[in-house]
């Protein structure tokens, strides 16, 4: 019994730890995010119309760009309530 | 070390001829040369009289000459490209690929991106085979886009590489921090991160293709005696000095094409200036291609070269 009410505060700990760590790297984590965005826009751009590297260097960086990519459409599916997004990761509201 | 050798100029002014009877000269003073065309309207062959392709086929005993089909070149670098998006890919991501790349073989600055790709080949691959290796050069639109494009897309290259190491360190902060987090998982490390690598890469070559056009070939401007040509030359004087590629001499063919007074340009009198006469028959051998007289065009080039 009593181990297992060590092991009940220990997880509680952890769980409180990881909290705190997730707290403590959400900013980071958007910033790392909308980072890849923006290097995804702009080395796709070209194709909607932004100012870009020429395109042959798009097609030589795109095999290894699957996860910007998949960043890339998830950010677009919340470009239309961006003040909603930032919000969000305030904690506002 | 000085050993490639470019001909610029308007269209008609004899990039081909003069070119190939330099080409000619500088094989019949006993160096190994390879004559490359990057025209894609090609017409090296019919002057040397032999039908050419992409890979070197001799002439003449020290003479070998190729005619770059950029067609090929365009097609390897996207089927390349297709291949390994297909190995890397998950199937839903990769889905309409083909549709994706049919239309990229027709983007804007492919063509010249295949230019540089078939100069790159032919600098590192077949280049150390030969002593000198002679380019003429597509019309003046097409050249100086290509002559430009390793500063261009250099400085792009520099900026998403200080854009990705940025994305990389901050990644390293989170895997530090929360080492539980989804960003932890992903690559961190410069040395692992295959968009680096491939930015690093294309980095590498561009520079070095830099470096071919700026410091190691001999580039010439062919002007006719007539303005046209000359204020065409003195455009691409003008974007060399901005790309930092020097120019080594002025040609001057079909002198004497017309009776009108005609004096060089002061912008370009400066150079190391040949003249070549204009030959109403046209050349159809390579005995007349040599009557061109390159020669001293080719002495001049060996002397700089062997000063250097």
């Amino acid at each position: 019994m009593s181990r297992s009410f060590g092991q009940l505060i220990k997880s509680a700990i952890k769980t409180a730890l990881q909290v705190n760590r997730d707290n403590a790297t959400d900013l980071l984590e958007f910033e790392v995010r909308e980072l890849e965005n923006i290097f995804s826009l702009l080395i796709l751009g070209g194709f909607a119309g932004l100012p870009s590297p020429p395109s042959p260097i798009a097609v030589e960086l795109l095999p290894y760009l699957e996860k910007e990519l998949l960043v890339l459409i998830a950010r677009a599916d919340l470009a239309q309530d961006p003040i909603g997004v930032l919000a969000g990761m305030m904690e506002v509201g | 070390m000085n050993d490639r050798a470019f001909f610029l100029g308007k269209g008609g002014v004899g990039k081909t001829t003069l070119s190939g009877a330099f080409a000619l000269s500088l094989a019949r003073k006993g160096k190994k040369v390879l004559i490359a065309s990057l025209d894609p309207a090609h017409n090296l062959g019919d002057i040397l009289g032999t039908r050419l392709s992409g890979e070197p086929i001799t002439i003449e005993p020290r003479l070998d000459a190729l005619e770059v089909d950029l067609a090929y070149w365009v097609d390897k670098y996207l089927n390349e490209s297709r291949a390994q998006m297909k190995a890397n890919y998950s199937y839903n991501t990769a889905f309409n690929l083909d549709s994706f790349f049919n239309i990229m073989k027709y983007s804007p600055g492919t063509e010249e991106y295949a230019v540089l790709w078939a100069i790159e080949d032919i600098h590192c691959r077949l280049g150390p085979l030969y002593n000198v290796v002679v380019f003429d050069t597509p019309p003046t639109a097409l050249s100086l886009r290509f002559l430009s494009l390793p500063v261009i897309s250099g400085l792009w290259v520099k900026e998403l590489r200080q854009l990705r190491e940025k994305i990389l360190s901050k990644r390293q902060t989170v895997a530090r921090i929360n080492p539980e987090s989804p960003i932890a998982a992903s690559c961190i490390d410069k040395d692992e991160d295959k968009v680096y690598g491939q930015l690093k890469n294309i980095g590498l070559r561009l520079s070095r293709l830099e470096l071919l056009f700026a410091k190691e070939s001999f580039i010439s401007v062919i002007v006719n005696p007539d303005r046209l040509s000359v204020d065409e030359a003195l455009r691409i004087q003008e974007e060399l000095n901005r790309l930092g590629i020097p120019l080594s001499a002025v040609c001057v063919n079909k002198k004497g094409i017309s009776d009108m007074a005609w004096a060089q340009h002061p912008s370009l009198a400066g150079y190391p200036q040949f003249d070549f006469d204009f030959t109403r028959e046209g050349i159809s051998s390579r005995e007349e291609l040599m009557a061109v007289g390159a020669q001293a065009l080719a002495a001049h080039f060996l002397n700089r070269a062997g000063n250097q």
